[in-house]
């Protein structure tokens, strides 16, 4: 059952690939414009930090690494979630009542629909940033810790999605598109860009512990470049971080049959 | 003059329904504000050395450039530019008015319906909550105020001239990109230019961008005085009829080319 899902996923996104590189140019030039504006984040790091120096105990490039996790991560996020992002027109349109009669979940129906080729531009400038802080910092990588990094990519980008996948629900009970999850999804990766230990307090703990953001790259970053959470936040939190963005995945997707068990359609 | 304003009124009237998406959107407003200020205090908690600007103006900065973006139409796509994709610039052609003027003013419409519902209550938040400077004098409030509305014309007629190339490219989105890039990094939107390095600076000042943000905000301030706010307000008027003559040359040498499409 699995892999004829994963087979059909694949049949799918490959034929979502060939529409959008059917005008290379085009496609040339949007994947770069992701690129450059999505890089711009990065500006605000630089300007910030050539203006104030280090802040507390982190450094530029620290910062950078952080940064590079978390672009990776919500540029996946949003390639493969595309779907979600864009269901509010399912409903709207009613193209929705026909993913109820397939022999498949609907969640699934919904991932495979949609594939956003376009952000390798954000991925791509997150892995240059990535690999421009490795090299500043001298890190040294052990197969564990590769190991580590690559779940904890996993684990971002199964958070992202998962909220992606709570903004879709929404619309379950609002049709029209409500962009509130934007805060969360595009306002968490801009909170996301700075380690989360310098907000303030309430809003740590939100980012925590309700959207738990600080897994996403936070954590990860303290294990992986030996650092201590000035909150006096377990070590242990590390290691358990990829975890999280699983669990917070999983937890979305029951949310989400309970708001297609309510769905009301809007007829066509 | 009549004609256009009507068009004005008639994009004001159609943003008027999208009243969740405004409130969507002016929430996420003052999320983005807040982290940015959040970051901003964290910096000047942890240095001691003085810097040209106050933390409190920086968090005024940030505010106030949260609560203008949509008046500013900071990425502001034109609707048009998506009509000559679809072939139904054909119907917009037909009409006895300036194309490019017609452009503008459905852009200005959104500027309005901006102010009124999104910059207006954001910036009584950012007053009543946020504590925002507010400037005493109502000189510097009609500098503040002309500035913006200079600021405005000037990316709107930015954003024209870069969106006329549509009728070469159909898809504006790459090209769109690559002006949106420029403009976000160049206003000061991301880090007030006060902030930036000299010789970054010195690039910024001689760029048309600062005109959209960085100049206006710094006028509220009270960062810039006296005869810098005239010769700012003059280099806006510079930089809009440079655009709006390049904006111009485009249409007409993209009408020449145009291949309606679609049936």
């Amino acid at each position: 059952m699995i892999p004829h899902h994963l087979r059909l996923y694949f049949h799918f996104v490959l034929a979502r690939i060939r529409t959008q590189t059917a005008y290379r140019t085009s496609f040339l030039l949007d994947v770069a414009s992701n690129f450059l504006i999505t890089a711009l984040d990065f500006s605000m790091i630089w300007l910030i930090f050539e203006r104030f120096g280090n802040l507390a105990d982190w450094s530029m490039w620290q910062v950078g690494f952080l940064y590079g996790i978390i672009s990776i991560s919500f540029g996946l996020s949003n390639m493969v979630g595309r779907g979600f992002d864009l269901f509010q027109d399912e409903i709207r349109l009613g193209t929705f009542d026909d993913k109820l009669i397939r022999p498949y979940s609907t969640f699934y129906l919904i991932l495979v629909h949609q594939f956003d080729l376009k952000r390798l531009g954000k991925i791509g400038q997150g892995l240059i940033f990535f690999l421009m802080a490795n090299a500043k910092l001298s890190m040294s990588w052990s197969i564990g810790k590769v190991i580590f990094l690559l779940a904890t990519i996993v684990g971002g980008t199964c958070f992202f999605i998962g909220l992606m996948v709570v903004g879709a629900t929404l619309c379950f009970w609002t049709v029209q598109s409500i962009e509130f999850i934007n805060i969360f999804t595009h306002g968490g990766n801009e909170a996301g860009n700075f380690p989360i230990s310098i907000y303030k307090d309430w809003f740590r703990r939100l980012f925590t512990f309700v959207i738990p953001l600080a897994f996403v790259n936070y954590f990860p970053t303290l294990y992986l470049l030996d650092k201590a959470d000035p909150h006096g936040a377990p070590a242990i939190l590390a290691l358990i971080s990829p975890l999280v963005g699983i669990i917070f995945l999983t937890v979305s997707s029951q949310i989400w049959r309970f708001g297609v068990s309510h769905y009301q359609s809007t007829g066509h | 003059m009549r004609v256009y304003l009507e068009f004005g009124r008639k994009s004001f009237q159609k943003m008027l329904q999208y009243r969740t998406a405004n409130l969507a959107g002016m929430a996420t407003n003052l999320f983005f504000g807040a982290v940015r200020v959040l970051i901003f205090t964290a910096f000047y908690q942890a240095s001691t050395a003085k810097q040209p600007l106050s933390l409190h103006q920086v968090a005024t900065y940030v505010w106030l450039s949260q609560s203008f973006l949509m008046v500013i139409r900071m990425w502001g796509r034109p609707e048009v530019s998506d009509t000559i994709r679809d072939g139904s610039v054909a119907m917009q052609l037909t009409k006895p008015v300036d194309f490019q003027f017609y452009w503008l003013a459905d852009e200005f419409g959104k500027s309005t319906y901006f102010l009124l519902m999104r910059a207006l209550p954001s910036l009584l938040f950012s007053i009543f909550l946020f504590r925002i400077m507010i400037p005493a004098d109502p000189l510097t409030w009609l500098a503040f105020l002309t500035g913006i509305l200079l600021a405005v014309v000037l990316n709107q007629s930015y954003i024209v001239a870069a969106f006329s190339s549509t009728f070469w490219t159909l898809d504006a989105t790459g090209v769109g990109g690559f002006c949106f890039a420029l403009q976000t990094f160049f206003s000061g939107f991301v880090v007030p230019i006060a902030l930036w390095p000299d010789w970054l600076q010195q690039i910024a000042f001689r760029l048309p961008f600062e005109g959209m943000i960085n100049f206006p905000f710094s006028i509220y301030l009270g960062e810039v005085t006296g005869v810098d706010i005239l010769v700012g307000f003059g280099k806006q008027i510079l930089w809009i009829a440079f655009y709006v003559c390049i904006g111009r040359w485009g249409i007409r040498r993209g009408l020449t080319k145009l291949v309606l499409q679609g049936g």
